[in-house]
């Protein structure tokens, strides 16, 4: 019967993306081109980009979406949040990004505790993210951090992209507590445990210091197939992650990086992204006295690849994990940062540095058609989206906020009280 | 996050950068008192305030600012409009101003606002980068009793928080600096003037009223019910805040027929000095504002009643994620709302908090600010006000620029007892005042210049005039000079 109803389901939905859908009179972000596309004719069909060109032709039968020159970009990615893990952040049974005790440590994996029906997750959608990387926060074995899964906000349904899409390690002064009091033991814990999965017959089992699951989930950062995320603040580790990339021969992605200018040319050289706070100008801890407006304006310049995160206090992580995405590339923008570059950053970067440009993140034949037609420029914050179209279809904003601002805004009042609205 | 960085807990969540983590009395009309009164201390004119401003202001010249956008935080907007500035104060805002020997500053293409004040400040207490030592004693707030109305918040003020710079290079000259919300009452605020000084007192606002930090809500009876004392609920912090009132009675009315100088020279009964009361006292009186932490609309009633038995005023209620919930009760009881654009969910009490909340606030009648709570929302409090307009506007309340720009100068001056001096550019007011790039609500446009009772305090353009605080120099480069 369960599966029947599945199959019911899947029946239903099938119309809907069957249809062609004609975004018209665009200003078109693609992220393909430093410049946008005016008056863009996006036409999407199954759910994704079958062309989009400049006065393009509008094919017979399509739904058609008029833009009125309003900006449209790819769907935001979000290329460091918790979302869908976390509820209320202050009650702390409605939170499962992290883990302090039990066997997991490399290999703690948060595909399985995902929630589309998360508020979180109605509001990102809401704020036209479309596709995140989902990050663990902690481990039972610090370093470790534990696995990320990559997700993509449908509206219905499992948000669950790609499981195990990267693994984490956070070193510097947050987390010294917990390896003994020095980021010299993260180090040389994050060695051995590569050592330990690269040859493990190598080592007497009663010295190995990871158990038969850690070891596992270290096998595709050795093989090149996801990258080993670095959580780092001070140079002095991100110069080290440079190492670890170069000793081991594996990808590396730092996340943070407050002082990653200091080492730009050597990021750039080694070709490993940054994923950074473009909000982040207070030195909040001693590894972040180098923070700055401009890392990402220097970064970018020198070649390296950057996408955002914004921690904001964990307010903004996940909780605005659409909004205040662009009002960090705003920032960037104003200090520095080319405007197509800020963009860049909160859309097709991250779906390059997480292995989801083929169909994330920029708007070309074959992408998926996740869009969002902006009421204004993206970066301002007096803008918000319009429309945000996944899978090529108008994603209604079911967020709570919405709700209450319905039940409340002024002109609302009834006789009744306001819980009869 | 100041607010939610009160416990020791949620500040070491800060620390870590991890997980998550937030925090004013009108007597509806305060008397004007002569400038040398305000040096007085606030409770007992008759005492001298023991720890005095020394503010004075810099080196300033008089000016003619030309052909600006002008918003005055009056609600007026002046398009090609001068400023005329003399002897750190407003002489005149209007069209072809004679300068009469003043220097001109060329404003085409830019805006001019009053000085932005944020109501809600932790910097000089939440000092980064935060360590060890803050986790296990925190300036923010003495904890060690639920009820700190002793505490002045001014002894722990560190001048030398790099965030008093950067505000200002958002544009902010005037920040009350208040306690956290861990106590349910958490001590006396202080008003500064963002000029770097060496000391508290050079920065110290001459004359500002103090405030009562207060707080309702989960954050007093998590913190304290997690110890087994009291209180551990929302009842038990009405109770606490019913004796503590009570007691203040009492303690006035047992003042009563007192000469000054009784008691310890202030003015109180015969008896040791009791610097608790004396704090409550003066809220009695109305020398001292309430400045109350509460995010649900059932808390800020309550507290509203509690403000009613015991006959005082609420200045402002800081967070109340729920004001647009009962904007028409906080119209009537004059009692400001401070909020966030945009923080929500983070707790359980913030779970109803919608972007549209000032502007919903707005459009019932009442008054909107944005407060900052936090080191980064503090340097961007017109974005925050653009942000909150943003949705506002999506929901179909439209707010022009001259009316949003007092989110963030003349409500709260009014909030802070201040309105007469600062929040406005009007003949008489202070000058303190920020040259914007652009429009202040884009995200692109900067404070170019920003002035202080006439002086330039910061110049975009100019490194000599971007102070930098001692923690900054000797380290290896972190800031562009």
């Amino acid at each position: 019967m369960k599966q029947m109803l599945a199959a019911l389901a899947m029946l239903a939905a099938l119309p809907a993306q069957a249809e062609t859908v004609a975004i018209v009179n665009a200003r078109a972000w693609t992220m393909t081109a430093e410049t946008p596309i005016e008056n863009a004719t996006i036409v999407a069909r199954d759910g994704r980009i079958v062309s989009i060109a400049g006065a393009g032709a509008v094919p017979a039968g399509a739904r058609v979406i008029d833009a009125a020159g309003r900006v449209v970009t790819p769907g935001l990615v979000n290329a460091a949040t918790q979302l869908g893990l976390t509820e209320v952040s202050g009650a702390r049974e409605t939170n499962d990004q992290s883990v302090a005790s039990g066997a997991l440590g490399a290999a703690f994996d948060v595909q399985y505790a995902l929630n589309a029906n998360s508020t979180l997750v109605a509001q990102a959608r809401a704020d036209g993210v479309t596709e995140a990387m989902v990050f663990p926060g902690g481990s039972a074995s610090a370093p470790f951090q534990g696995r990320g899964a990559l997700v993509h906000l449908q509206p219905d349904g499992d948000i669950l992209d790609r499981a195990q899409a990267a693994l984490f390690v956070r070193v510097g002064s947050g987390t010294s507590d917990k390896t003994g009091g020095s980021r010299a033991a993260q180090w040389q814990l994050v060695r051995n445990a590569l050592d330990e999965a690269r040859a493990p017959q190598g080592i007497d089992p009663r010295e190995r210091l990871l158990g038969r699951l850690d070891r596992a989930s270290l096998t595709p950062v050795l093989d090149r197939r996801i990258p080993l995320v670095i959580a780092a603040e001070r140079e002095s580790d991100i110069r080290q992650a440079i190492a670890l990339a170069d000793d081991y021969g594996i990808r590396i992605v730092i996340l943070g990086g407050a002082e990653a200018w200091r080492a730009k040319t050597d990021l750039a050289a080694k070709r490993i992204p940054v994923i950074l706070d473009p909000m982040l100008n207070l030195p909040l801890s001693y590894d972040q006295i180098g923070a700055r407006l401009d890392n990402a304006a220097l970064l970018s310049n020198a070649g390296v690849r950057i996408a955002f995160t914004v921690p904001g206090f964990g307010i903004h992580l996940s909780y605005n994990a659409g909004s205040a995405l662009r009002e960090g590339a705003g920032i960037a923008a104003a200090n520095g940062l080319p405007y197509a570059a800020a963009l860049r950053a909160i859309t097709r970067s991250g779906a390059e540095i997480w292995g989801a440009d083929d169909r994330q993140g920029s708007i070309a034949p074959g992408k998926a058609a996740d869009l969002v037609i902006w009421d204004d420029d993206p970066l301002e914050p007096q803008s918000g989206p319009a429309i945000v179209l996944i899978g090529g279809r108008e994603a209604p904003d079911t967020s709570r906020q919405a709700a209450l601002r319905d039940r409340y805004r002024p002109g609302a009042e009834t006789p009744l009280p306001p819980a009869y609205r | 996050m100041g607010d939610d960085m009160n416990t020791r807990g949620q500040l070491r969540h800060v620390i870590l950068a991890v997980a998550a983590a937030a925090l004013f009395a009108s007597p509806v009309v305060a008397a004007k008192k002569k400038e040398e009164e305000r040096q007085s201390s606030p409770v007992s004119p008759s005492a001298p305030d023991p720890w005095p401003s020394t503010y004075r202001p810099l080196p300033r010249a008089d000016m003619l600012i030309t052909g600006a956008t002008i918003l005055d935080g009056a609600g007026g907007r002046h398009d090609a409009a001068d400023v005329l500035v003399r002897d750190g104060r407003v002489v005149a805002v209007g069209r072809n101003l004679d300068a009469g020997g003043a220097a001109v500053v060329d404003g085409r293409g830019k805006w001019v606002t009053p000085g932005i004040i944020d109501v809600h400040s932790h910097n000089g207490t939440f000092v980064v980068p935060l360590t060890s030592v803050d986790e296990h004693g925190s300036d923010v707030t003495e904890i060690s009793d639920p009820n700190a109305a002793e505490t002045w918040i001014e002894h722990a003020v560190n001048a030398q928080d790099v965030a008093f710079d950067r505000a200002l290079a958002g544009g902010v000259t005037t920040l009350q600096i208040l306690p956290g919300s861990t106590t349910i009452i958490g001590g006396r605020s202080v008003v500064l003037k963002n000029v770097p000084a060496i000391t508290m007192q050079g920065m110290k606002f001459p004359g500002a009223p103090q405030g009562l930090k207060i707080a309702c809500g989960e954050n007093p009876k998590l913190y304290y019910g997690g110890r087994g004392s009291s209180p551990n609920s929302r009842q038990g912090e009405l109770a606490m805040f019913r004796a503590a009132f009570s007691a203040a009675q009492d303690y006035l009315e047992r003042s009563r027929g007192e000469k000054p100088g009784r008691g310890g020279g202030h003015g109180g009964p015969r008896g040791p000095r009791n610097l608790e009361l004396e704090t409550l006292g003066g809220v009695l009186t109305g020398d001292i504002r309430v400045q109350a932490h509460c995010y649900r609309a059932d808390d800020m009633a309550v507290m509203l009643g509690l403000a009613r038995e015991y006959n005082f005023h609420i200045a402002a209620f800081h967070h109340a994620t729920e004001a647009y919930k009962i904007p028409g009760m906080l119209r009537e009881a004059g009692t400001c709302a401070a909020v966030w654009s945009d923080w929500w969910g983070f707790k359980v009490e913030a779970q109803d908090a919608i972007r549209e909340n000032a502007a919903f606030v707005e459009a019932a009648g009442g008054c909107a600010m944005m407060h900052s709570d936090s080191p980064q929302v503090g340097q961007r409090l017109t974005i925050e006000a653009a942000k909150a307009a943003g949705a506002g506007r999506r929901a179909g309340v439209s707010l022009p620029p001259e009316t949003i720009i007092r989110w963030v100068t003349s409500n709260p001056a009014k909030a802070m007892g201040l309105d007469d001096r600062i929040g406005t550019l009007a003949p008489g007011y202070n000058a303190d005042l920020v040259l914007w790039s652009g429009d202040p609500f884009s995200i692109y446009s900067h404070a170019d210049r920003v002035y202080i009772d006439g002086a330039l305090v910061y110049d975009r353009a100019n490194p000599a005039y971007r102070p930098r605080s001692d923690f900054e120099i000797g380290r290896t480069e972190a800031a562009p000079r």
